[in-house]
């Protein structure tokens, strides 16, 4: 298969498997994630 | 200019943080009963591609350098338009691949250090060939012996067995498309 001629050389970063599913948004920093957080587990009461 | 100058020479060099994601084919293996499917390069005898693990490119030339090497032709190859595809030798599989370390960027494509699939689907070669990546859902996998499996529509499967390639077990494509994505733990890929 032919993709024609070098045209530049890139340095990307290392990607860390699984990849992220590129339909789904990244959260904004210091929104909260749209999965809800489980609520703190209170101790037993003695 | 000799011809012992390297290319890389005129080249830009970039840097970026997010992987390159392009277009790839691959041929398709497994056992006789469907199971273990790995991706393999339609092209030449290099390394499949296996499940949950990053696909390091190689050169024969290892010796001499570093895949992908500007003067070589070695390293995962991918493609930026779906199109060119069209051209390459038994694809079974279609998919948009994410590319990252090294990465060589083409006029039509790129060649790069590392890859993993991210979206996939198998595809009926041969409606794959005449009209590209649409319309090309197959019906079946076929078993064909040493371990290669080929995705067919019913009029293509009719016509392979007409011509002597007579798969030796049938399996549903919707099974296999979805045992391949479940197996790279990847989506599918969607027109």
């Amino acid at each position: 298969m032919n993709i024609g001629r070098p045209k530049r050389i890139i340095e990307v970063e290392p990607v860390t498997l699984p990849l992220p599913d590129p339909s789904i948004p990244m959260p904004e920093p210091g929104r909260a994630p749209a999965e809800p957080v489980p609520a703190p587990v209170e101790p037993p009461v003695r | 200019m000799s011809a012992n100058v390297s290319l890389s020479r005129d080249l830009r060099v970039g840097a970026r943080t997010e992987p390159i994601v392009a277009w790839r084919t691959w041929a398709l293996s497994g056992r006789r009963d469907g199971t273990e499917l790995l991706l393999r390069p339609v092209a030449g005898r290099s390394h499949p591609w296996k499940p949950l693990v990053p696909a390091e490119a190689t050169c024969k030339h290892a010796r001499m350098h570093g895949a992908p090497n500007v003067d070589c032709s070695c390293g995962l190859h991918g493609t930026r338009d779906v199109d060119i595809l069209r051209r390459t030798r038994c694809p079974a599989v279609l998919g948009r691949a994410a590319l990252w370390g090294r990465v060589i960027e083409h006029e039509l494509g790129y060649r790069a250090q590392f890859g993993y699939p991210q979206l996939l689907t198998v595809v009926c070669q041969f409606c794959f060939w005449q009209w590209g990546p649409h319309g090309t859902a197959p019906a079946v996998v076929g078993w064909l012996g040493r371990d290669d499996l080929v995705p067919f529509c019913w009029p293509h499967l009719e016509l392979a067995q007409r011509y002597g390639m007579e798969p030796r077990r049938l399996f549903p494509a919707e099974e296999i498309d979805l045992r391949l994505r479940e197996t790279y733990v990847v989506d599918a890929l969607a027109f």
